[in-house]
């Protein structure tokens, strides 16, 4: 086959390389979008910084301290701190959350040192290696997987470099390994989302729930959370569909349009993240229902999503916190000074509704 | 082997899966329909049959490229990057207006095409390598170009995935003309000859002097631009564009919709009314599932369950 077809490799690749990068240039160059029409459309960027606070410890909560953990005292000011992001900055979430952490390491003049993962975990390792050998003292790690991580904690404890993970755990042992955990609770969130359904459709009816991507603990703790508290505080409200959008949008709407053509009757959608649910929105709008026919509730606080209760198509949004920063730096500095920090700590999500959605759009972020 | 059972075999069981190679797939879809219109309820309305030919609409537009591709005995990985492309692109442009916007997403698609058709009938790279380069690096130029998902607005855009002609949406109009147009492609235009002759043997239509190179690129950027017209079609029904997981595992269920409809993987031969059937099909198929709210692992074994039978309906037709 190839015999017949040889002609000119050598001079074929070269062009289609040629040509490959003057589309990619010509490309960025000269597009305009939307947003570049209509001049002003970016509100300006949330400088109400939605104030982190902590839910937990609860007084009896285990604590660590330096001298239980091993290392010296430091001064955070002056300090270097790595921090290693797990998947790349394309999602409201992860945009937020590594400009969190920069916004606080330049607010506390500490020198920070970034790195990326782009989802591979095989890659966060060398990242997190790279950081310790560019001399960080401290880490910060929002981690891909919670497991396999026992040769950069060796290297880390060569080095008695503290380390805090945000968002997701590490499988080792707190004040030993690393000193806390900074998370939100996601059955928790699933619990409050459940309170807000309950409010919106009385507590009776059939509700579905349009889940995120299988076998992510994320999905099981946000449905474990809703069907809990359904099944303790209103045992009329039934959930008669649970289908996977896959955290995506388009997914989200297709799911929906099956939905509501199967099930005319229902009551309302809880979705497990904000894409889904804005793919719930588009499937009712485009099988001809009102904004407030279905009642919407959404887990994470896009601006989308809270721009959505504005206009009356969601009904609430819970929020899932991505700003670690304060808390992070909070957490690190205590423990440098030598103060008890405790091992688990669990943020604050605040929540949207139509009282104070239009009010705090500006904090939700995108 | 194959041949050897084949011979063994009794002359009606042969006849049998010759039925089941040709009408398997129609006979699936009245089956599935039978079944919904008796235990799924608001089955039979126009607003579902509407909900699922206007889902169905992107993948049979893919699935037709991806045919006229296996028909040259190729296959095209690149189709869902080339939607992410199409959504990122279309997402860039808008700004100028829609019609510009539709005319950068095909410099583009075609752009993708031709790469893929230059490194397999000019370099001579298998088709399964080119285009799988291409999947990924386009899927990685639909990134850089626009890394988040972005809402549209665009008033034309908008009714191009929800605006209907006397009641049939846009969207299944284009995939029901595409399927025609393909369908007379295939069947009665000297091209259409060309790349089914060039799908039964390369070396033989190379001797006839069939203009080889050239029909096989034409058939990679046709692809990819049907892929295009399917991308911004998904994209105008979202209103979003969201380069991240549009078209994902299209190619997959483009390569399912082409074999299930009884295209053999083997070239030579293309049928698009039976692409457009296993398109239904599989849509079918997912959507009762769905509807019965079973669990979305079981959708996936269902599709691999009538992957195989169809596989092996087309078993004894691959020895000609």
């Amino acid at each position: 086959m190839q015999r017949t077809t040889h002609r000119s490799p050598l001079l074929a690749r070269p062009v289609i390389v040629a040509m490959a990068a003057a589309v990619a240039l010509t490309a960025t160059s000269c597009a305009k979008s939307e947003d570049d029409a209509s001049a002003g459309g970016k509100s300006p960027s949330a400088a109400a910084d939605a104030g982190q606070k902590v839910a937990s410890p609860k007084p009896g909560g285990k604590t660590c301290t330096i001298d239980a953990y091993g290392g010296e005292k430091l001064d955070l000011e002056g300090a270097t701190v790595g921090f290693s992001q797990s998947e790349k900055e394309a999602n409201p979430f992860r945009i937020a959350e590594t400009q969190s952490i920069k916004d606080e390491a330049a607010k506390r003049g500490v020198k920070l040192l970034t790195a990326n993962a782009q989802s591979q975990f095989s890659k966060q390792i060398s990242d997190v290696q790279d950081l310790l050998a560019k001399g960080a003292d401290l880490l910060v790690i929002a981690p891909l997987n919670s497991d396999g991580w026992d040769p950069v904690l060796q290297a880390a404890a060569a080095k008695k470099v503290p380390i805090v993970t945000i968002d997701r755990k590490i499988n080792a042992t707190a004040c030993e390994d690393y000193v806390s955990f900074i998370a939100s609770d996601f059955v928790e969130q699933g619990r409050r989302a459940a309170d807000l359904m309950i409010e919106a459709t009385g507590g009776k009816g059939e509700v579905a729930i349009l889940l995120g991507a299988a076998g992510n603990n994320v999905t099981t703790e946000r449905t474990k959370g809703f069907k809990d508290r359904v099944a303790e505080k209103a045992p009329g409200l039934k959930v008669v569909f649970e289908q996977t959008g896959d955290f995506a949008r388009e997914k989200g709407q297709q799911v929906t349009e099956q939905l509501i053509q199967s099930k005319p009757g229902i009551k309302g959608i809880y979705a497990e993240n904000d894409e889904m649910g804005l793919g719930a929105v588009a499937a009712l709008k485009g099988a001809g229902k009102k904004a407030g026919d279905v009642e919407i509730v959404t887990v994470d606080g896009t601006r989308n999503a809270v721009q959505g209760i504005v206009d009356g198509w969601i009904t609430g949004v819970v929020e899932s916190n991505p700003r670690f920063g304060p808390l992070a730096f909070e957490t690190l500095d205590a423990f440098t000074q030598g103060k008890e920090v405790a091992q688990d700590i669990i943020i604050e999500d605040g929540a949207y509704d139509a009282s104070n959605a239009e009010r705090d759009l500006g904090r939700a972020y995108h | 082997m194959a041949e050897a059972a084949l011979r063994t075999a009794p002359p009606d069981r042969t006849r049998v899966l010759q039925w089941l190679q040709t009408y398997g797939v129609y006979a699936g879809v009245a089956l599935l329909l039978v079944v919904n219109i008796a235990v799924t309820p608001y089955f039979l309305s126009a607003e579902n049959f509407r909900t699922q030919a206007v889902q169905v609409a992107p993948v049979i537009i893919v699935a037709i490229g991806m045919a006229l591709v296996i028909g040259t005995e190729g296959i095209d990985l690149s189709v869902g990057a080339v939607m992410a492309l199409a959504a990122s692109v279309t997402a860039l442009y808008l700004g100028y207006g829609l019609l510009p916007a539709l005319l950068v997403v095909a410099v583009f698609a075609a752009a993708i095409g031709l790469a893929n058709g230059a490194l397999v009938a000019l370099v001579g790279v298998q088709p399964i390598v080119a285009t799988l380069a291409l999947m990924v690096g386009g899927r990685g130029l639909a990134l850089v170009l626009l890394p988040q998902l972005e809402d549209l607005r665009n008033p034309g855009l908008a009714s191009l995935g929800s605006g209907a002609v006397l009641g049939v949406p846009y969207l299944i109009l284009v995939a029901g003309v595409l399927a025609l147009l393909a369908a007379f492609v295939v069947r009665r235009t000297t091209f259409g000859r060309q790349l089914l002759a060039i799908g039964d043997s390369r070396p033989a239509a190379q001797l006839a002097g069939l203009p080889v190179r050239r029909v096989l690129i034409i058939v990679y950027v046709l692809c990819a631009l049907l892929a295009a017209v399917a991308g911004v079609l998904a994209t105008a029904r979202l209103q979003a564009s969201d380069p991240t997981s549009l078209g994902n595992l299209m190619e997959l269920s483009a390569i399912t919709a082409v074999v299930v409809g009884g295209t053999p993987l083997t070239g030579g031969r293309v049928n698009i009314a039976g692409t457009v059937a296993g398109a239904v099909l599989i849509q079918l198929l997912t959507a009762t599932l769905i509807k019965h709210d079973l669990p979305p692992s079981w959708t996936q074994i269902a599709q691999a369950i009538v992957i195989v039978c169809a596989v092996y309906a087309a078993r004894g037709r691959g020895k000609r």
